[in-house]
């Protein structure tokens, strides 16, 4: 019995090839862009989940006025960007701790009733605990409510996570960030005036 | 046989660690102070806590600058602190929990160090617990501001009094000199018998 001949492999010619790689780059490059454009306003996830628990919380329609989103690409390229920029000290340790960052801002529209800020706190809190964030710190007072909420685990101080919302009555904001809060802290802590500040925080 | 041995051995000490986690109860100085629910009419409401995690990486970033305040900020393993403004609707049921609580405390062995009745009826409360003969392993604050609000502090971790009162001085902080004064007097070494003052 004779072996059934191997059918010979067809290979596509280089020529034809870089030909397909020429015509496809044009293409993903486009996608990326339009992919890293619409990242651009969209909420990033930690913030998306905040603002989807308490947009599922209540009878409230809230309005969106704006959501912004600079990943790290968008950070970093801002970063290199202004470093040949004389820049204020004060600006320039901000602009090195932020990683990354996302805002959204929302808007009760007019005539609606106010949302019960107890309910919002705890509307928060289910969203952010169930992706495994603890609540820090949680203020109400008159119209206004923050909350401001970190990672049970994994707190590194070169990658720190923070979502924070703040709500005046009228307008919702959803921040989230990711940094290093190391050269922000060491430009304050040289600054001439912290001492004045930190008593007069103290005695607050 | 090795492999035989090794695995349950490991599950066992597995399972006990993991016994030990779920009997491991609060921290030595931490105080249950509940849940309180917001006041309505947008009354005031603060709730504050911040854990080990964030206290260490607070203290590695102020490490280079300050020290002091570093090392403090390692010591201190857990920092709650609560706030809510007294209404018409919660004042009688806040002031009888505030109340409740410094008798749990008083129950549990706290030592009772300060206690101020203020002329407009402020009511504070400072309590410790200490670790061994230096150091203390939680404090606790109950204050009472009968048409304003009522405050819980409670400060838990390897507290050296002297650590505080250094760091008010080296910041010039009158309020953590005070603290850190106060604390050194309830430091077991140092304790005087308890003084109830009245605040003229």
């Amino acid at each position: 019995m004779n072996p059934s001949p191997v059918p010979p492999v067809r290979r596509l010619p280089a020529r034809r090839l870089w030909l397909w790689a020429l015509l496809l780059t044009p293409v993903l490059l486009l996608v990326v862009l339009g992919v890293g454009v619409a990242s651009c306003f969209h909420l990033g996830s930690d913030a998306w989940a905040l603002r989807d628990g308490l947009m599922k919380s209540g009878s409230v329609e809230w309005r969106q006025k704006i959501a912004l989103n600079a990943n790290y690409l968008t950070v970093g390229t801002v970063r290199a960007g202004l470093s040949f920029v004389k820049l204020d000290p004060g600006a320039r340790a901000a602009l090195q701790s932020v990683r990354s960052a996302g805002v959204g801002v929302y808007q009760l529209p007019s005539g609606t009733p106010q949302p019960d800020r107890a309910t919002m706190l705890d509307a928060a809190d289910s969203a952010m605990t169930g992706c495994g964030w603890e609540r820090v710190v949680g203020v109400m007072d008159g119209k206004d409510l923050v909350a401001i909420y970190v990672p049970g685990k994994n707190v590194s101080v070169h990658s720190l996570k923070c979502c924070v919302m703040v709500f005046n009555g009228k307008e919702m904001v959803l921040v989230s960030a990711r940094g290093n809060p190391e050269p922000l802290v060491t430009y304050a802590l040289k600054q001439p005036g912290f001492r004045d500040q930190a008593r007069w925080l103290a005695q607050r | 046989m090795n492999t035989m041995i090794r695995y349950p051995l490991a599950a066992a000490v597995l399972a006990v660690g993991v016994g030990f986690n779920v009997l491991a109860g609060p921290l030595p100085g931490q105080v249950d102070f509940g849940k309180f629910t917001p006041p309505g009419d947008g009354g005031q409401f603060v709730e504050v806590q911040v854990n080990s995690n964030l206290l260490s990486l607070a203290a590695q970033v102020v490490e280079k600058q300050q020290p002091d305040a570093a090392k403090l900020l390692r010591s201190v393993q857990l920092v709650h602190v609560n706030v809510v403004g007294l209404t018409d609707g919660n004042r009688a049921e806040l002031e009888k929990r505030v109340r409740q609580i410094r008798h749990d405390l008083d129950a549990q062995g706290w030592d009772h160090n300060v206690s101020v009745q203020g002329k407009d009826g402020q009511d504070v409360g400072i309590y410790t617990k200490t670790r061994g003969g230096e150091a203390l392993a939680g404090l606790a604050i109950t204050v009472i501001q009968p048409r304003e609000q009522v405050v819980l502090i409670n400060i838990v971790g390897d507290i050296r009094p002297e650590q505080v009162a250094a760091l008010g001085d080296k910041l010039d902080i009158k309020p953590l000199k005070d603290v850190g004064a106060a604390l050194k007097d309830a430091s077991p070494k140092e304790k005087a018998p308890k003084e109830s003052a009245p605040e003229n």
